[in-house]
């Protein structure tokens, strides 16, 4: 086991630095460069700031300077349009909280959630209960996260006022929490109807496995063997979701944090692309990168930790 | 003897999307304490069918139309699913036929025995798993210690099985009800689960209802033997009746069916396929394969007509008005054989 999360670490490392390559080659190939919008700017002056900033020097020379700056210092380059001379890390050091927290917290809602919602409707298959949760999982499934955003927005901050209608930046604690919860909730809707779906679909069958009824001869009561013997051999396949889940609350998150005013990553990044700023631009392709692949690495070691014959039999293969 | 089991006039339907399949129609038994009763019968016959309403472990679409099972006095089919949990496991337990897919593939195998225990109260934690060990050893298992801490994948088939009758036993049960258990497995394991679960009836006292569509499996098991056919039981007696004068032209077809060291010629086959339990054909279900149906077989269902004390068979050929019909020749031969070989073999015993 040890073995492999080493194999997996090593993997991680080189996919992030695949990635930042093609980042860096690619965001200097988009059109528009940081002069645009500046006419009064001299060609001498142009020049200067170019030699400042190494753009005089060929891109290859300077992904290198690029990269040493990064393993050496730590130093992720400054912001030109933004927050002109700023350090990349200085801002997105700000950002980086505020978004895992709106995107943790929701992904912390909806598994329980959408595992109890899941775990019902399989219980109760073909029943009323059965067809109204999956009347609901289709809406919540198909209707983007940014329209129920607006919604909650309107309705609970506007029209009742139970909620803050835009972040307010100074709240701590609890304060902080309930001026979060409606991006929170927006955010939420579709992990939990996409697990739910699994969910069923996995428990469904898993109830009809031979062990649920050699759990129920042996004396085990209905919902004895549901918990023991069925639901964590249905979690197994779930895990599977998990990725495309978080990478779907991330791609909400970028529009949500808009709506909200949330100065987190997503309008970080959006801002950054707008203006061209391609430091900061290649800073918050990278966090997300980070973010996707060390999910997916999770997933995968918890597959060992659900189902021995990874666990155990992984080992054998090698 | 009271019986310890009494099935009467049991009747099983099922709610399918085509209609309603009648898969037991009216099938009566019972077993006496320490005995093996065996039922036999092809896929489809209603052989499970009918030991799952037994068990009250029936799907959803399933329903007991009518009959009693009577066990200790108290008629399963009005148990609620809360008034079984007294009963599986701890009174009636059963081995399943696939011990591939009856065990959880993520717990550990010494959970899987003890858990019932533990849950029910009936064992306290510390004392678990000295009694799992336990009986990991009576069905058989090498380094049990060891084992009670593996998984399923970690076992071959034979193993598993031995695993599954263990956790049949883990709350010492009166009765145990065998699904073909050797049905998935190679045959030289079939032989030693055979002996396995002969030598455990025995020590604990068991009785057991064996369920099987193989003849030669029932042969060392089986006290007494019901023959199923389209969900109604055509034949019983004992197994010595059933093996040496058996009467209906299924239990016919089935021995004939079955492969044995002397016979020469080709092996029988029933021709046709069972009958659809949609509509279930009136009178006797197997007349449409059978070779010696009479015109009133394929009209009126027959009555069980007394061969002995102990041994029925519904077939019109028993009427006393029936023409006389013959076994098949392949069947007397063998049989003459089988009458041969024992009286030799008791000659030298004496």
């Amino acid at each position: 086991m040890t073995k492999y999360i080493m194999q997996r670490l090593l993997a991680t490392v080189i996919t992030m630095f695949v990635i930042l390559t093609i980042g860096f080659l690619v965001i200097r190939l988009m059109p528009g460069s940081i002069f645009d919008g500046y006419d009064e700017m001299t060609p001498e002056m142009m020049q200067a700031l170019n030699a400042k900033y190494n753009f005089d020097k060929p891109v290859i020379v300077q992904y290198f300077i690029y990269l040493k700056n990064i393993l050496l210092h730590w130093d992720w380059g400054i912001s030109l349009k933004m927050n002109p001379n700023v350090p990349v890390w200085t801002i997105v050091k700000q950002k980086i909280p505020v978004t895992l927290y709106v995107n943790f917290y929701s992904l912390l809602l909806s598994l329980p959630l959408g595992l109890l919602a899941g775990i019902v409707m399989a219980l109760k298959k073909n029943s009323g209960i059965d067809y109204g949760v999956s009347f609901l999982v289709v809406i919540f499934i198909s209707v983007p996260s940014f329209v129920f955003a607006t919604g909650l927005q309107y309705f609970l901050a506007y029209k009742f006022g139970w909620f803050p209608i835009i972040y307010d930046v100074n709240a701590v604690g609890t304060a902080k929490l309930h001026s979060l919860l409606l991006p929170i909730l927006a955010l939420a809707f579709s992990p939990i109807a996409r697990v739910a779906r699994y969910l069923r679909a996995e428990l469904a069958e898993t109830i009809n496995s031979e062990y649920m009824l050699l759990a129920r001869t042996k004396g085990l009561t209905y919902t004895q063997a549901t918990i023991r013997h069925g639901i964590r051999n249905s979690l197994v396949p779930l895990m599977n979701i998990i990725i495309p889940m978080f990478t779907t609350i991330m791609g909400g998150s970028l529009v949500v944090e808009r709506i909200f005013a949330i100065p987190g990553m997503g309008g970080l990044m959006i801002q950054a692309i707008n203006t061209s700023d391609h430091q900061v631009t290649l800073a918050t392709l990278m966090f997300y990168s980070f973010i996707s692949i060390i999910t997916i690495l999770l997933v995968d070691l918890s597959y060992g930790i659900v189902d021995p014959r990874i666990r155990i039999g992984g080992g054998k293969a090698e | 003897m009271e019986p310890i089991l009494q099935v009467k006039d049991l009747t099983v339907s099922f709610n399918a999307f085509a209609g309603t399949v009648q898969a037991v129609r009216g099938i009566s038994f019972d077993l006496n304490p320490h005995e093996t009763l065996a039922i036999v019968g092809e896929s489809g016959s209603g052989k499970s069918v009918s030991i799952k309403a037994v068990l009250g472990i029936l799907p959803k679409n399933g329903r007991i139309e009518k009959g009693e099972i009577l066990y200790k006095g108290n008629d399963l089919t009005k148990f609620k699913e809360e008034d079984f949990y007294s009963i599986r496991g701890k009174e009636i337990s059963l081995v399943f036929q696939d011990p591939l897919s009856a065990l959880n593939p993520i717990m550990k195998i010494g959970k899987q025995i003890t858990e019932a225990l533990i849950l029910s109260g009936s064992v306290e934690k510390s004392k678990a798993k000295a009694k799992a060990i336990e009986l990991m050893e009576a069905v058989g298992i090498p380094d049990p210690e060891l084992r009670f801490e593996q998984y399923p994948f970690q076992f071959s088939g034979g193993m598993r099985q031995r695993i599954v009758i263990a956790i049949a036993l883990a709350s010492d049960p009166e009765l145990l009800i065998c699904d073909e258990p050797t049905t998935a497995l190679d045959v030289t394991i079939q032989a030693k689960i055979l002996e396995l679960i002969n030598d455990l009836k025995r020590k604990k006292d068991l009785s057991i209802i064996f369920i099987t569509h193989d003849m030669g499996v029932v042969a060392n098991m089986a006290d007494r033997i019901c023959v199923m056919y389209a969900g109604r039981i055509v034949e019983y007696g004992t197994a010595r009746e059933i093996f040496y004068e058996p009467a209906h032209p299924y239990t016919w077809a089935l021995l004939s069916a079955m492969p044995d060291l002397d016979t020469k010629e080709k092996l029988f086959a029933i021709p046709g396929a069972p009958p659809n339990m949609l509509m279930p054909p009136k009178g006797d279900a197997f007349a449409a394969r059978n070779k010696y149906a009479l015109q009133l077989d394929f009209e009126e269902e027959p009555p069980y007509f007394k061969l002995s004390e102990t041994h029925y068979a519904a077939t019109w050929l028993l009427h006393p008005d029936a023409p006389k019909v013959e076994m098949p020749e392949i069947l007397r031969e063998r049989i003459a054989r089988m009458k041969e070989k024992e009286a030799k073999s008791n000659g030298r015993a004496e």
